[in-house]
């Protein structure tokens, strides 16, 4: 059985922000009378994570996602609450926990920028107090799981964005953390690059039972990634759940591709709660909520109108729901 | 000692890092010899005019610059991330990195950024100190030793100004300012101050530890105040720590994109 590897109880962080009027007469009154507000970016919040779970943390930007890692990893102090990770207590036991964690913030490479990443390597070797021959046994292994031995020798200023990357997750593992934080890991790669940082997650989790705390804008690491969700809005938490769960709760909402053996005339397909996203010579593509027009009765209606050839029925995209459940 | 190793890694890091640039690592050396050269001839013309100034001579100066420019040169080639360099990260957010490994923060930072135009500082005062003939192996013992100290104070002191960003905001300026404070008071005679401004050397900004008091340990062959020295440097150090970690409490991190080079 898997014990805690997360444990967060009402955590709060509360940060002064100046306040200024625009422009150089608002900057010349904030030299004299500045003013300063409270703003709270993480608002109470609570919730476990097992040893070995993957957890995709998100929420759109400004709701405190990084806030709350960056409690959780010890960087920040918090203005209220709890968090213990793997037992610890971030901010008072941090470089004791730091030898158990590892991070990759997709905005904020750790590798050096001007010299090649094995040099970075052998500094994390150091970092983390590894023995020698135990590090370079690691990371042979993570090279060859990554395919990154021929760019071992480049300076990571030549390298693309997905190599950089692989690179920085590599030096993220090389000390076998029990807890990952993955802060954006795909922001800006391209499909292929994706996959194989999500690869490299899945296999992390599977085969090294290493929990995973993810966050990313991007719904495809989250739909391919984990199987639980926390959402928060305005430092608030507004769900946690299963993400099948998410998307049934939330989607209501079912679109239909159908394309027809026959032309159409215009007006074969009339029916209340159900929306024309778009109309083809042949085709047509609808919208419907499910709960106000039975998935049946819209199916046996386009049936009725014309022979078919091809009929599709799928949810809105991952992406769509989290945008309607941020908007709410 | 695993911190030792850590940083003699991190140091070698930092030098292959500067080295990558080689037109750069090379310039930037030559330029500080030479931009040490033209400020001490200088005091050369000066001397030569007029002789002594309150019981400094070219002798004295020649002394001064040596412990002055060696010990700016060791402190500032291993631990370049003070005051300015450590307001701007702190401003910036920027210390998330060093605070995610298990090492000890203030070291990590301090020592993660070499200065490469200080190894022109470093060989000019070893050049500095031949002029100086004080070839006794008691006095050159002394000297190095005492630059040793000198480098101590100066990064406490560094890390003091640079930690005014966690309490004041944006001090990179600042920061920055009251470094050079620093080094331009420690490079004068000591004998040029009195009441208030001496007070001032000992205590606000103790540039008469970096320049003055190494000056005398060495023409003196004063063990005792070398000693005196060391305790300095230890309570700056204790200092320089208690300020940094009381401000790392109120850090408050960002969202700047930051890249280590």
């Amino acid at each position: 059985m898997n014990g805690l590897a997360v444990d967060v109880s009402g955590l709060v962080k509360t940060f002064q922000v100046k306040q200024k009027a625009p422009g150089l007469r608002g900057s010349w009154r904030a030299v004299w009378q500045p003013a300063v507000k409270e703003v709270t970016a993480v608002a109470d919040i609570s919730f476990t994570l097992e040893e070995g779970e993957i957890l995709a943390f998100i929420g759109p930007n400004g709701a405190g996602k990084s806030t709350t890692i960056k409690m959780l990893t010890g960087i920040l102090y918090p203005s209220g609450g709890q968090a213990s990770v793997l037992g610890y207590t971030p901010w008072q036991d941090r470089r004791t926990l730091g030898f158990h964690i590892g991070s990759v913030f997709g905005q904020k490479p750790q590798l050096w920028y001007h010299l090649p990443a094995e040099d970075t390597f052998r500094l994390f070797a150091r970092i983390y107090e590894l023995d020698m021959a135990a590090f370079r046994q690691r990371r042979d292994f993570l090279v060859e799981a990554f395919d990154i031995g021929h760019l071992l020798q480049i300076p990571v200023r030549k390298l693309s964005l997905g190599q950089r990357m692989k690179c920085e997750i590599t030096a993220s593992l090389l000390h076998r953390p029990r807890i990952i934080f993955l802060d954006e890991p795909t922001i800006g790669l391209d499909v292929v690059a994706k996959q194989q940082i999500r690869d490299a997650i899945t296999y992390l989790n599977e085969e090294e039972n290493t929990t995973i705390f993810l966050t990313s804008h991007d719904a495809g690491d989250i739909e391919k990634l984990s199987r639980r969700v926390i959402i928060i809005n305005h430092g608030r938490l507004i769900y946690d759940g299963r993400t099948s769960a998410l998307k049934r709760q939330y989607l209501t909402r079912k679109r239909i591709d159908v394309r027809f053996a026959e032309r159409l005339n215009g007006d074969e397909l009339i029916l209340p709660g159900v929306t024309i996203l778009k109309r083809g010579t042949y085709g047509l593509k609808l919208e419907f909520d499910s709960r106000a027009v039975p998935v049946e009765q819209v199916v046996q209606q386009i049936m009725a109108v014309k022979p078919t050839q091809d009929i599709n029925i799928a949810d809105p995209p991952l992406e769509e729901i989290i945008r309607d459940i941020y908007q709410a | 000692m695993n911190e030792l190793k850590f940083l003699r890694t991190l140091a070698g890091i930092n030098l292959a890092s500067a080295m990558e640039y080689r037109a750069s690592f090379i310039s930037q050396i030559v330029g500080m010899f030479i931009n040490n050269g033209i400020y001490f001839v200088f005091w050369l013309i000066f001397f030569d005019r007029f002789g002594t100034v309150r019981g400094y001579n070219i002798g004295e100066i020649y002394l001064l610059f040596a412990i002055v420019t060696l010990g700016y040169g060791l402190a500032y080639m291993f631990a370049g991330n003070t005051g300015g360099s450590l307001a701007y990260l702190i401003a910036q957010g920027r210390l998330d990195y060093y605070l995610v490994f298990p090492r000890n923060v203030l070291l990590h930072v301090v020592f993660s950024r070499m200065v490469v135009s200080t190894i022109g500082d470093v060989t000019f005062g070893l050049i500095a100190y031949l002029f100086t003939g004080r070839f006794h192996p008691l006095e050159i013992g002394l000297f190095l030793l005492s630059a040793v100290f000198v480098a101590l104070i100066l990064v406490a002191f560094g890390v003091m100004a640079g930690s005014l960003a966690f309490f004041l905001g944006n001090t990179q300026y600042a920061s920055q300012q009251l470094n050079m404070t620093m080094l331009t008071f420690a490079l004068y005679p000591n004998s040029l101050f009195t009441g208030a401004a001496r007070f001032m050397l000992y205590t606000i900004v103790p540039a008469a530890f970096v320049g003055a008091v190494p000056v005398r340990i060495v023409q003196e062959r004063n063990g005792l105040l070398l000693l005196g020295l060391a305790g300095v440097a230890a309570l700056m150090w204790g200092l320089a720590t208690a300020v940094f970690y009381t401000g790392l409490r109120r850090y408050e991190s960002g969202s700047a994109i930051n890249v280590n080079v």
